[in-house]
């Protein structure tokens, strides 16, 4: 029997007192990529927060593993530690912290055993390259004026950077120009084919299929109203963005008719 | 006249009353050839000090500290000089470099002097020879009369503070330091007043003449463990196409308590900088004022605090448009924790005669700890036209959002804190004038935080 994989079993969350998540199943294994894509305020991304450990989700029941590890019950840092990153639709400014200082402290938190500061600066470059980020940006303060797009390539450096075994990507390729989304792709896949990002499963939250085509998902979920109520291959994406949701939530009336 | 083979000080137990400053003009008489500062307007200034009101709560209701309950008990008075026979304190145990473990002196510079309490006790012998660096005594006011008129006395208005009146009736010590037309210097002049073993009554006079077209950085330091009461006046004059950056950084005892008022004339195109990092002491009374009293002039004001345990600071910056067109930019950050108090009054005059004038005034607040607190107060007074000022202030709590985002990276929430409090104080920081320096800065930073006993948001 096998607990690999970011799984969600029965996942009931609220926030305010508001029943947001109605009980989510889904199991992310390694090396897998799953889309989840639904209609605005459908709570994708209070998932997403739900499993990085936000103080204001309240879980009401379920669980959330880690290859096998309880994530519920740990602070977001020890998710992190776990193994977990989340790229954030929204990033949050740090003023007066450099992008440099803040990569070599959570890249010293998370990986204190490997942290030669030689060879995390040649990493670091490296990674800056497939972004096609300037270094300039290492003495920036983290997404301190940054533009949107900025933001989103800073968050695929940090993941890059700290390699985790598990990553949500909530809507990464928003507001990204064509450019920006392919760096993006590029970023995700050289990371998929490095040694360390191999067996690496995502979890893509995204309203549109185009990122898709630069990663590709094994596997879409829909999610309305706080449920997943259809799961199926890269075509569904595809059938979203042509049909838009009212198919689905016909198709679930009726089943449930 | 000094004969024996070790030396000592002269001192009298302080207390600010008529008695012990006549006490103190008769040591000085007897010891300084009366001392920098003639009785008659030492007795003038004790007046002043004792008719002008104590400074009140308010603006900014929330301050809570009381200046007519100041204790000056357990403090000496000293003649700021090392002059008389037999004693303990001059000899290579109290020298500068054992006193203290601050880098002080030692560091690159252009020149200074090393106080312990009121008692200058040493001087770089490898000074800039370009540079004059004096204490303030008899000698000095005598010898630079014709550079210290207009200035002294006059910059910093003693009549009109009753701290500055204070600290002229008592005035023991400090510094003269002319930088000649011309002069550009590369390392910093320092002058560093170290705490003594015994709660001294410290008071202080530093005036700074940078003549046409010269450039310095001079750097004012009260550091140690022990508990003075310092008082004292800082006067620059900052004559045309000049540049000063003036840094104070305070780091004395828990008990310790610093008022200083500092303040700056600007000539045309002279630009003034003022740093400074209030970190020591129990309370700390400050003022930082510049006058852009020609066109061209311009200032700028960087300024912080951290007040952990039962610290208060109260920090006054005044910038005066005198005429245009002048500019003037002013940042201030301060937090607090435990139950750290401060008080931010940042006052910004633009004159009718102040045409084309810009001032940006910004000051932001961050409290740590439910019991902590800071009352931020600018005030703008713009009387003339086509004039730019720019006034913004936040008091606010750390940012949830960047605590789970710096969190949900590996980092734990005791250093995500520390973090993002730190980074906080940059906009600050980076003005100071050389890495050195906001190093320190940030390593003083960093252990407070560790002295904080409530570290929380
Ligand atoms: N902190 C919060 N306070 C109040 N309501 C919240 C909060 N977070 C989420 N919600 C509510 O929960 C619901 C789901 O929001 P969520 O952000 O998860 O949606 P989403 O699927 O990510 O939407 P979008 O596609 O617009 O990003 C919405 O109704 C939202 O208003
Ligand atoms: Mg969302």
């Amino acid at each position: 029997m096998s607990t690999r994989g970011l799984i969600t079993r029965d996942l009931r969350v609220a926030v305010q007192g508001n029943e947001i998540l109605k009980g989510i199943d889904l199991t992310i294994e390694p090396g897998r990529v799953h889309a989840l894509m639904g209609p605005n305020g459908s709570g994708k991304s209070t998932l997403a927060f739900t499993m990085a450990g936000h103080p204001g989700y309240e879980v009401q029941s379920g669980s959330v593993t880690l290859d096998g590890e309880e994530l519920l019950s740990l602070p977001p840092d020890k998710r992190a530690k776990a193994g977990l990153f989340l790229s954030f639709q929204y990033p949050a400014a740090i003023p007066g912290v450099s992008v440099a200082n803040f990569l070599r402290t959570a890249r010293m938190a998370v990986r204190p055993e490997d942290l030669n500061p030689t060879k995390f600066r040649k990493l670091v470059f490296e990674k800056l390259d497939t972004l096609d980020m300037d270094a300039a940006f290492l003495g920036r303060y983290v997404n301190d004026g940054f533009s949107g797009g900025e933001k989103k390539r800073l968050e695929m450096l940090q993941m890059a950077l700290l390699a985790p075994k598990y990553a949500v990507l909530d809507e990464t390729d928003s507001g990204l120009d064509v450019d920006a989304l392919q760096a993006v792709g590029k970023s995700v896949n050289a990371l998929r084919e490095s040694e360390e990002g191999q067996d690496m499963g995502f979890l893509v939250i995204t309203h549109y299929p185009r990122i898709l085509k630069h990663v590709p998902a094994d596997v879409v979920h829909i999610m309305i109203d706080g449920r997943i109520v259809k799961t199926g291959g890269p075509e569904l994406a595809d059938q979203i963005e042509r049909d838009g949701y009212d198919g689905v939530r016909d198709e679930v009336a009726a089943a449930r008719a | 006249m000094p004969s024996g083979a070790a030396e000592t000080i002269a001192a009298l137990p302080f207390a600010p009353t008529a008695a012990v400053l006549e006490a103190a003009i008769a040591l000085l008489a007897r010891t300084d050839d009366g001392g920098a500062i003639d009785s008659t307007i030492r007795r003038e200034a004790f007046a002043a000090f004792e008719a002008l009101p104590v400074p009140g709560a308010r603006p900014g209701r929330g301050w809570k500290h009381d200046y007519a309950k100041l204790s000056y008990d357990d403090l000496r008075w000293t003649n700021g000089r090392v002059t008389m026979p037999a004693a303990p304190r001059r000899p290579a145990a109290a020298r500068p470099d054992r006193e203290v473990d601050q880098p002080a002196l030692a560091t690159d510079n252009a020149g200074g002097l090393y106080h312990i309490g009121a008692t200058f006790v040493d001087a770089p012998s490898d000074a800039d020879p370009r540079v004059t660096v004096k204490p303030f005594d008899a000698a000095t006011a005598r010898a630079f009369a014709a550079e210290l008129a207009g200035v002294h006395g006059t910059l910093v208005d003693w009549r009109a503070d009753k701290f500055a009146a204070l600290a002229t009736a008592f005035q023991n010590c400090g510094a003269f330091v002319r930088i000649p037309a011309g002069v550009v210097l590369d390392a910093p002049i320092q002058l560093v007043f170290a705490t003594a073993p015994d709660a001294e009554a410290v008071f202080p006079h530093i005036v700074v003449i940078v003549e046409a077209g010269a450039r310095a950085t001079i750097l004012e330091r009260h550091v140690g463990e022990g508990d003075p009461f310092v008082c004292g006046i800082v006067e620059a004059h900052v004559a045309d196409d000049a540049q000063l950056d003036y840094v104070a950084i305070q780091q004395t005892g828990e008990a310790a308590r610093a008022f200083v008022s500092r303040s700056a004339y600007c000539g045309r195109n002279a630009t003034m900088s003022w740093h400074l990092a209030e970190l020591g002491g129990t309370l700390a009374r400050t003022v930082l004022n510049a006058r852009l009293a020609n066109p061209g002039a311009r200032s700028e004001t960087a300024a912080l605090f951290f007040n952990t345990g039962m610290q208060h600071v109260d920090l006054t910056t005044g910038t005066d448009h005198v005429v245009g067109p002048t500019t003037s930019d002013t940042v201030v950050r301060s937090a607090a924790t435990d139950r750290g108090q401060g008080r931010y009054v940042g006052n910004i005059v633009i004159r009718p005669k102040a045409h084309g004038s810009d001032a940006s005034l910004r000051d932001d607040a961050l409290l740590l700890s439910k019991r902590a607190h800071i009352d931020s107060v600018p005030a703008l007074e713009i009387a003339a036209n086509d004039v730019k000022a720019f006034h913004g202030a936040t008091v606010g709590s750390l940012d949830e959002d960047a605590l789970f985002y710096v969190g949900s990276r590996g980092i734990p929430r005791p250093e995500a804190l520390r973090l993002i409090a730190l980074g906080f104080f940059e906009p600050v920081i980076a003005r100071f004038p050389s890495e050195a320096l906001r190093d320190e800065i940030r390593t003083a930073l960093d252990a407070k935080i560790d002295d904080a006993t409530e570290f929380v948001s």
